[in-house]
């Protein structure tokens, strides 16, 4: 029988588009000391760890090698994983599943991506690196949001200016979270106007390029009520690697995102995800796909999302507490981008987020890692067991 | 003790350009390639639903069935999505910035398999999802069994 | 397996694929400290950690055992002993040198933990380990560890 586990002790660095100051194992201690101090711990405490980044973008093979020792914590049993841009969430994932053996106190999970040492690295970024399938055409995640935007306002009905709508929202969490990277202030009329990658996506509605690392601190029960007051219980998660496979193929604007998120619900008696779930950090790699994955987690109709931003019913303090931190689209140091978001989900449900803190008790908070052509990571958060 | 370094106005770094060739087994996949060279497009069948896809598979990513099937997807297609790169990229064969004229489409088969290609209109408002294309096929001699063998998918006429 | 469509050959196809990359290495504070001391000032400097009193070179920011940050620098004469080596004779690209060359382990006086460099001035034949070197730094310094161009017997 599985250990209940909690995340104890959360971290990350301030996002930054480059740091020039740290190298790429510095900037990820800077992310653990803040993770073992919230949760009042030392390295001695940490028994595994594991860690990844999108290896391809940071140019480095065996990170762990080098990381490790700068963070103290060599001899101490571990994995280096890499998945795109789930790294993060199969990071999570997997410390959650070895906390859960209950064969070890104090699981660290960290991840990282430092993107402006990365330049050149995107070329090849479409689905893979599978050169012969994804290479022949200079695919990228632009033009992957950019076909999937034009397949959802075929389909939705929707215009230009929701996206515009999505971005200012998105904006507007992100100048309260002092975490994030883009702070912009921006207008409807400033994002409209913005310069067009690939048309319908323009510069801002595209994350950016990101140095930063996040961690969390996962325990068995027993261990995290020792630790912590305030523990999160992490009540499931699940990793869908099934790609393009799953349902790409019949639905363009599609991820795997409603099969797992649904598969996770069915699982854990949640019938009406708008009320049983509080707070949502869903991975976004660009605006429009906000749109579209509000609609797959649940939270209305397919293709009516849109009018939930004409409407007004989406940010912090409204209807729809939907991507509070600011979201993919204000930082996105992918390998560590997941995991920014379940810091994120840890803070809402401690009522720790500060000025992005969504009024209210939050009783169950979902965050979710995305990567190459639509897989995703379900990672479900619970105040209480 | 979390604070940030102070900045330095001068940090040292380095650049490590590296050009490496792999050489992929397309294995099962072969097929395709050849097909390509002879001008034809090829997909696998699933013997359970009967699904095509491209790119070919020797097992059935949803049903986990041999597929032993192949089947000839004829030469043309219905639009199902369409961009245009309006900003110089970084092409992974070069390492050079590059800008492309021609649109990127997805095109679904004759035969029910969907691929990418280059569409020939370069006008992006004068297409529309579901309009019929035809493939474009560079001379026999040019093929090296890779997708960009069909050099343009053409619009036409229903 | 037999397959239809027979007119299509199974011959079996390989691709060549070719990645380019262009990556940027920050060396950080730290090590930039340390590489603009041995640019600027021909100097090879050491980190010590406030925890154990490790002495780290080339430095970290933080320990490897302690996990403390470490910021007290200390100034090496820039001798050492060579703990252990091994002589290059095959070429690959990106090899820094020409083959044959000599590099090894060197532990610097007054530091903890070894240092991988060229060894010059040597006959290949009689390199010894535990034998006494000093660096000897590049006319043209530019920030890097090459900045050193070897270690020499020293006397």
């Amino acid at each position: 029988m599985a250990e209940r586990i909690a995340i104890v002790g959360v971290g990350q660095t301030h996002h930054k588009s480059k740091r020039p100051d740290v190298t790429t194992a510095e900037m990820c201690a800077e992310a653990v000391e803040r993770c073992l101090e919230d949760a009042q711990m030392s390295m001695k405490d940490i028994d595994n760890i594991i860690m990844g980044s999108f290896e391809v973008a940071d140019g480095y093979y065996s990170p762990d090698k080098w990381i490790i020792p700068e963070l103290g914590a060599v001899g101490k049993s571990g994995l280096e994983m890499q998945n795109v841009g789930t790294t993060g969430g199969v990071v999570a994932a997997t410390g959650f599943n070895i906390a859960a053996t209950g064969l070890f106190d104090a699981v660290l999970c960290l991840a990282w991506q430092k993107m402006d040492e990365a330049a050149g690295a995107f070329g090849r970024g479409g689905g893979g690196t599978n050169e012969y399938w994804t290479g022949q055409f200079p695919m990228s995640p632009i033009t992957n949001f950019a076909r999937r935007a034009y397949a959802y306002m075929d389909r939705s009905g929707c215009t230009e200016e929701h996206f515009a709508m999505v971005r200012v929202k998105q904006d507007q969490c992100a100048m309260k979270n002092e975490y994030a990277q883009l702070k912009l202030g921006l207008t409807l009329e400033q994002v409209m106007n913005d310069a067009l990658l690939a048309w319908p996506i323009r510069r801002l509605h595209m994350c950016p390029t990101t140095a930063g690392a996040a961690a969390c601190i996962v325990c068995p029960e027993e261990k995290a009520k020792k630790v912590t007051n305030k523990p999160v219980w992490v009540e499931d998660w699940f990793t869908c690697h099934q790609g393009g496979s799953l349902t790409m193929a019949e639905d363009p604007t599609s991820s795997t995102l409603a099969y797992a998120s649904h598969l996770v619900y069915k699982r854990n008696g949640i019938t009406n995800p708008p009320k049983d779930i509080q707070a949502w950090e869903v991975y976004e790699p660009a605006s429009p796909a906000e749109l579209r994955w509000i609609e797959e987690v649940g939270l209305c109709e397919d293709y009516t999302a849109w009018k939930l931003f004409e409407q007004n019913k989406v940010g912090i303090d409204k209807e729809i507490p939907f991507n509070p931190s600011g979201g993919v689209t204000a930082t996105n140091p992918i390998g560590a981008t997941p995991v920014v978001r379940l810091v994120e989900a840890v803070l809402q449900v401690r009522g720790d987020a500060g000025e992005h803190q969504i009024p209210g008790t939050i009783n169950r908070a979902l965050a979710t890692g995305y990567g190459g052509q639509g897989e995703n990571v379900i990672m479900l958060l619970r105040k209480t067991l | 003790m979390t604070t940030e370094q102070k900045q330095d106005p001068e940090f040292i770094q380095f650049r490590y350009p590296r050009d490496v060739t792999y050489h992929h087994a397309l294995g099962y996949q072969s097929k395709f390639a050849n097909g390509l060279k002879q001008g034809r497009i090829l997909a696998t069948k699933c013997p359970v639903d009967g699904r095509c896809t491209i790119p070919p598979r020797i097992v059935c990513p949803m049903h986990h069935v041999r597929q032993t099937e192949w089947v000839d997807q004829g030469q043309r297609g219905r639009l199902i999505s369409a961009f245009k790169i309006n900003f110089p990229m970084f092409n992974s064969r070069t390492g050079e910035l590059q800008t492309w004229e021609n649109p990127i489409i997805a095109v679904e088969l004759e035969g029910g398999a969907r691929m990418d290609g280059w569409c020939m209109e370069t006008d992006t408002s004068k297409l529309k999802t579901g309009m019929l294309l035809e493939a474009v096929w560079r001379p026999e001699e040019e093929r090296q069994g890779r997708a960009d063998d069909i050099m343009y998918w053409k619009p036409i006429e229903e | 397996m037999t397959q239809n469509l027979p007119e299509i050959p199974d011959t079996l196809v390989n691709v060549d694929v070719i990645g380019y990359s262009n990556f940027l290495v920050n060396t950080g504070a730290t090590g930039t400290k340390f590489l603009k001391e041995i640019r600027d000032n021909k100097k090879i400097m050491g980190i010590k950690c406030p925890s154990c009193g490790k002495v780290y070179v080339p430095p970290r920011l933080h320990c490897p055992t302690c996990f403390a940050r470490m910021s007290e620098w200390v100034k090496l004469s820039g001798k050492g002993s060579l703990t252990s080596y091994t002589v290059v004779r095959y070429e690959e690209p990106y090899l820094p040198k020409q083959p044959p060359f000599a590099y090894g382990i060197i532990q610097m006086d007054s530091a903890d933990t070894g240092m991988a460099h060229f060894l010059g001035e040597v006959d290949l034949d009689k390199i010894k380990i535990g034998m006494r070197l000093e660096p000897v730094f590049k006319e043209e310094r530019e920030g890097s560890i090459l900045d050193i161009d070897y270690f020499k017997p020293s006397s």
